[in-house]
């Protein structure tokens, strides 16, 4: 067996599109998996009971399901219940989004908690309100102490985007099997794959890393 | 217009469902007894002193942890085949592949649990005269296990929700019997929400199991490591 990847190199117009592809779904989740678990975490910290058990059954059922489960029921069974179309893009970043929202709410949460009552105490001393003293005092010392749980979701969300390739997203893993079954070169394409998948997430890698030491040697 | 919700026809393909779970549960359990097998041998040789072992083994708990599990799958079941010559069944590339995924985590777990032990323990059992793999077998494994349980438990059920991916290779675990079921019946809602529940209770309960055990863990003094 000889490898040969200039068949790989004939598609790199191919392998470009799939990275943008990959790159746009990453950032949407991440923006909407971040930014919802925000919410989703602050309820799971309320004291209602009202805004608690539907953040707690949110954060729930979307940890105890597999997300590729829940993105071919948003693209094959939602669209049943909806007026409208849902495209393949749609439904891979409202799974990924959810189940993301549902494990950073968790992360945002623990920090939250793990913030010392009398910096509480303390910003109501000074007259804060309540979202005042979360905004001002509690979340800022939180994110510090969040960062590296949350840059190592940021690293499970670029992963999960290859799932998109199951509703026929055009990303990464799409067109490796795209070029696979055109040129008949399977190893190569999927090793090349693999590889730019690496040379994406070792940095981030390393830079959580990085994150987790400090932090240890900080606190 | 509301859309008029019915059950029968999937319920009418309860053991092809059945039979699906059954699927999902053997690859889980094949690849979790490899997995975690796998996964204390890597992360024995990580910690060893010699470079020769201990970079290796790093180098594979790296790159598994890092590239996604469904580009690993498609390369153990599409290119692996083609470049050793040998036939691959869809079961075999899953079994290999989140055996040796989940194994790259396990490592990183069992590599953390050891590390917790504090050094006097091996003092101890180097000073009463037991080799490196005696200390390591009688005194600090031992030890070490029941801090890593918590974890452990937590990575098997991730590696359960993994194995979902199976289903892209045509392997007939729950979420392929769903996707079947939900073309032959036209019934996707219904299959997929039944297909979700089925997940959800299965893997709920082992998190509660887990978050159990942790609890019984925590009471008896010992404090866990993640």
């Amino acid at each position: 067996m000889r490898w040969d990847f200039a068949s790989v190199f004939a598609n790199t117009d191919a392998l470009l599109a799939g990275a943008a592809g990959t790159l746009r779904i990453f950032a949407i989740c991440l923006v909407l998996g971040l930014g919802l678990g925000l919410v989703v975490g602050l309820g799971r910290y309320a004291r209602t009971k009202w805004l608690y058990l539907p953040a707690t059954a949110f954060v729930e059922f979307f940890r105890n399901t597999p997300v590729l489960v829940q993105i071919l029921w948003f693209y094959f069974a939602l669209p049943i219940l909806m007026p409208f179309e849902i495209s393949p893009l749609a439904a891979a970043s409202l799974g990924i989004s959810l189940n993301s929202a549902a494990f950073s709410a968790e992360i945002y949460r623990a920090g939250i908690q793990s913030i010392d009552g009398g910096q509480w105490d303390g910003a109501r001393a000074l007259g804060m309100r309540w979202g005042q003293a979360m905004r001002r005092i509690v979340l800022p010392q939180a994110i510090k102490r969040m960062m590296p749980a949350l840059t190592n979701r940021a690293i499970e969300i670029f992963k999960m985007t290859t799932l998109a390739s199951a509703v026929a997203y055009v990303e990464l893993l799409q067109q490796g099997k795209l070029i696979a079954s055109l040129n008949y070169n399977p190893i190569e394409a999927y090793t090349a794959v693999a590889v730019i998948f690496l040379v994406f997430l070792w940095p981030l890698v390393q830079f959580t890393y990085v994150l987790e030491r400090r932090l240890k040697r900080d606190e | 217009m509301a859309y008029q919700w019915d059950f029968t026809p999937v319920l009418a393909n309860t053991p092809l469902l059945a039979q699906g779970l059954l699927n999902t549960l053997k690859v889980t359990g094949t690849s979790l007894v490899f997995g975690l097998a796998l996964g204390l041998a890597l992360a024995l040789l990580r910690l060893s002193p010699r470079r020769a072992f201990a970079w290796p083994a790093g180098l594979v708990i790296e790159v598994f942890r890092t590239t996604p599990p469904l580009v690993q799958l498609f390369w153990f079941f599409f290119a692996l085949p083609l470049l050793v010559g040998i036939e691959m069944t869809a079961f075999m590339a899953a079994v290999v592949t989140f055996s040796i995924q989940s194994a790259a985590f396990f490592a990183e777990v069992f590599r953390g649990g050891i590390v917790s032990i504090e050094r006097g323990q091996w003092d101890g059992a180097r000073a009463i005269g037991m080799s490196h793999a005696q200390a390591l077998h009688r005194i600090i494994l031992p030890q070490a296990v029941k801090r890593m349980i918590p974890a452990l438990m937590e990575r098997a059920i991730e590696l359960m929700k993994t194995t979902t991916l199976v289903a892209t290779i045509s392997y007939a675990d729950l979420l392929f019997a769903a996707n079947e079921i939900a073309q032959k019946t036209f019934r996707p809602l219904e299959t997929f929400t039944v297909a979700a529940l089925i997940y959800f209770v299965v893997i709920f309960a082992f998190s509660l199991l887990a978050q159990q055990l942790e609890r019984r863990l925590a009471v008896s003094g010992e404090s866990t490591v993640h």
